[in-house]
């Protein structure tokens, strides 16, 4: 996985840019070549191209947008527009989905692969990435300035369809040091410590975690982590592999039960159900000490850089590993997350729209420019041969930690909403949206997701 | 005979006029047809084909990306057997039952101050008045920031005034949260159901008033038997609009809790929106609209039926 990437770092990485100009000179002076295995146009067509987002953080976007002005210069003729959606993916994925049906899609669009890009390119909406002008599709030179595990969640019957564009992604705990010292705690190891601070923490009007569970994504990183720290991988795959009364498993109901737990003992503030995560409420409780810790993706780091500055490097922050449940049978260095988050292509564009999309992605994203300025943004890039790149960062502190995770974490779960696709995954958000307000039991929750198991 | 052959003969010389006057009939239609054919064909456009489609999505499978599938009724019977959707009906009635419960009253009292005279009046109900000016989103953002259990307006009050009862998680709390809105939805749209009201009561004669004041009738007594009975045709619209538009209400609930705490505030039209935009289930979505549609309209029919508001008698026989 990611780990066995990183390991394998080399230095050899190409400007995909320049070696698809190479290649296209080569085939220009050299027809009869050409003609057996790619083809170029005789001239760089120029379009126009909207390019969708979701919004990371003014940091992030700004790099986006920057992004593409630059190309603008460098190409004229040619113009990328980038939007950018603001806080909820949900509102997100409803606006691609209406536009992906449209003759007039966007021409990249930002994806978290796994299976709703599946369900787009199964309806030939989404379109494999080839060099520009160039007949490889699914195959473009640029693959191998990424580390090879990047492209897992996007690759379909072997073909590539998406493009990493920002740094890898575990959920992990992201804490304030300061309550924590406060009230004389250490970063909690395993669950019965973590409930013990819980107690601690409550009898001085404290949440030991911030939770924006109103759209019920981010409650599922809990039963990600305790069914993972309980039952190990294969609790989670066979679920995926859609077998029968999958969700039947031990692990499963005693991770709900887990999390129930949590919320009888009040880990989380009062209104941890009724706030989204996305409007940056949750990271506010933690900078204001109202909570002492929060489960998240890597990218919040990304996001606390552009909101509060101050709180990160002035050493606040501190950064850890979901605990481990004594007699679990998962590793403790096991991570859930996304490998990383990607841009496709869709195909109901242009050729010409095709050529500058690819020269656009393929000339931006694989760049060790762009890995410099992502971990300038508190990222750990895909791009192969970052990692000098993060020990001379000033967020070193942070970005190698999550870096070695990745590193010698034995199994790396993609977030299971994306893995499963939408059928699935929305009917398993919205109960266990239940069972965190104590409206559902985890035997209820069971029944109800095993109805959804087609499979034998 | 003459006269007969008078007669004929008159008819004879009459059909000749009669003709250019079905004529000028057929010229009325045709320019009435004209006239309302900007109209017939928008409402055509966007009411009737949308409406034809959702029945004929009804019986596929469609995830607007993948080809459309004819699954017969699969999808009827799925929503007969689906708690979650039997679930989200019992809300969406909840919500219509306890919206016209608490709405009613109170725009018929807010409408029936505006329509007075007392001093102060139109600066009152400038006020009242003030949520019709806000975009719904605005609205309900306000009432996030009001409500929230951390940093909200409430919780302040709460912690510094010493009001603990304030300090509740409004949005997230199975028993209480459809109450709260409720409350959010009423304040929203109190004002609108206000102005009706207050048109129905300055549409009531002075001299009403004046004979029941004659008759030494009390305040209460010129409600029950005045007011009350003249504003009958007012309450139907105004009730029929808040039955129906609670039947579809989705905006504030959508931005305010979607859906939750759990499933305690989805109703039927935010179901069929999770069911179709993000569980990309078209086809069982579009059973959903088509259940809303029948009821609204079965609704409408009902209050008018229960009503006699379709005759539309003058509730002022005797008075001109």
């Amino acid at each position: 996985m990611i780990r066995e990437s990183l390991s394998r770092i080399g230095s050899r990485r190409f400007g995909s840019v320049l070696a698809a100009f190479a290649v296209a000179a080569f085939i220009v002076a050299v027809p009869a070549i050409g003609a057996s295995s790619a083809s170029v146009h005789s001239t760089a067509p120029t379009a126009s191209i909207n390019v969708w987002m979701v919004d990371n953080g003014a940091n992030v976007n700004n790099l986006w947008t920057q992004q593409a002005t630059s190309f603008d210069a460098a190409h004229p003729g040619d113009h990328v527009n980038v939007s950018i959606t603001p806080s909820s993916s949900n509102t997100y994925q409803v606006k691609l989905l209406s536009a992906l049906g449209t003759n007039n899609p966007p021409a990249l669009f930002f994806s978290w692969g796994g299976g709703t890009l599946q369900q787009f390119i199964q309806a030939g909406k989404a379109q494999p990435f080839a060099d520009a002008g160039m007949t490889d599709a699914g195959s473009p030179s640029w693959t191998k300035d990424f580390l090879s595990s990047s492209l897992g969640p996007v690759t379909f019957n072997k073909k590539v369809y998406g493009i990493p564009i920002l740094g890898t992604q575990p959920v992990l705990f992201f804490y304030n040091k300061t309550v924590l010292a406060k009230y004389h705690l250490a970063f909690p190891q395993t669950v019965p410590e973590m409930l013990s601070d819980v107690k601690i923490l409550a009898a001085h009007n404290t949440a030991l975690i911030g939770l924006g569970n109103v759209d019920n994504w981010e409650g599922l990183m809990y039963l990600e982590y305790f069914a993972d720290r309980e039952g190990g991988p294969s609790v989670f795959l066979n679920i995926q592999a859609n077998k029968k009364n999958a969700w039947s498993n031990p692990a499963i109901v005693s991770a709900l039960k887990d999390i129930q737990t949590l919320v009888k003992d009040n880990a989380f503030q009062t209104g941890y159900d009724s706030i989204s995560w996305g409007t940056g409420f949750v990271d506010a409780l933690v900078y204001q000490g109202v909570a002492a810790m929060e489960l998240m993706g890597d990218w919040d780091l990304g996001i606390m850089l552009s909101d509060n500055a101050t709180f990160v490097h002035s050493g606040q922050l501190g950064i850890g590993a979901f605990p481990t449940v004594p007699g679990g049978k998962g590793n403790a260095n096991d991570l859930e997350g996304n490998t990383t988050n990607y841009v496709a292509m869709a195909t109901k564009i242009t050729s010409a729209q095709t050529y500058v999309a690819e020269q656009f992605a393929a000339s931006v994203f694989s760049s060790k420019a762009y890995a410099a300025a992502e971990v300038k943004d508190g990222l750990v890039p895909m791009v192969a041969g970052s990692a000098s790149l993060l020990n001379a960062s000033p967020l070193k502190k942070y970005l190698v930690p999550v870096y070695n995770m990745v590193a010698k974490a034995p199994y790396f779960q993609y977030s299971w909403d994306q893995a499963l696709g939408p059928v699935k995954a929305t009917p398993m958000v919205t109960n266990l949206g239940k069972v965190f307000d104590l409206t559902e039991t985890p035997a209820q929750f069971v029944k109800i997701m095993n109805g959804y198991q087609t499979g034998s | 005979m003459a006269t007969v052959s008078t007669v004929l003969s008159n008819e004879r010389a009459v059909a000749p006029v009669r003709r250019p006057r079905s004529a000028r009939r057929r010229m009325l239609l045709l320019a009435d047809v004209a006239g309302l054919s900007p109209t017939l064909l928008l409402y055509g456009l966007f009411i009737v084909i949308p409406v034809l489609f959702a029945i004929f999505l009804s019986f596929t499978t469609w995830d607007v990306v993948g080809p459309l599938r004819w699954v017969g009724v699969a999808n009827w019977s799925r929503f007969f057997s689906d708690p979650g959707a039997h679930h989200a009906l019992l809300v969406t009635l909840e919500l219509v039952g306890l919206s016209w419960l608490v709405e009613t009253p109170l725009a018929m009292a807010l409408g029936l101050f505006i329509a007075g005279t007392q001093r102060y009046r139109s600066v009152y109900a400038a006020i009242y008045l003030l949520p019709l000016l806000l975009s719904t989103a605005g609205i309900a953002l306000m009432w996030q920031g009001v409500l929230s259990p951390e940093f909200g307006g409430l919780a302040w009050f709460s912690f510094h005034l010493k009001l603990s009862f304030l300090n509740q998680n409004w949005l997230g709390s199975p028993g209480i949260t459809l109450y709260v809105l409720v409350v959010i939805i009423a304040w929203q749209f109190v004002p609108f159901h206000a102005l009706i009201y207050q048109a129905g009561r300055r549409a009531i004669p002075r001299e009403m008033y004046e004979a029941a004041r004659v008759d030494g009738a009390s305040l209460a007594q010129t409600f029950r038997y005045v007011t009350l009975p003249q504003l009958r045709y007012t309450i139907v619209t105004s009730s029929m609009l808040i039955v129906v538009g609670s039947l579809t209400y989705f905006d504030i609930i959508f931005i305010l809790t979607e859906g939750g705490p759990g499933d305690t505030t989805r109703v039927l039209s935010l179901y069929m929106y999770d069911t179709g935009f993000l569980q990309t289930e078209f086809g069982y979505a579009s059973v959903l609209a088509v259940v809303l549609a029948v009821l609204g309209i079965a609704v409408a029919l009902l209050l008018i039926r229960l009503t006699g508001f379709g005759k539309m008698d003058s509730g002022r026989e005797g008075i001109w």
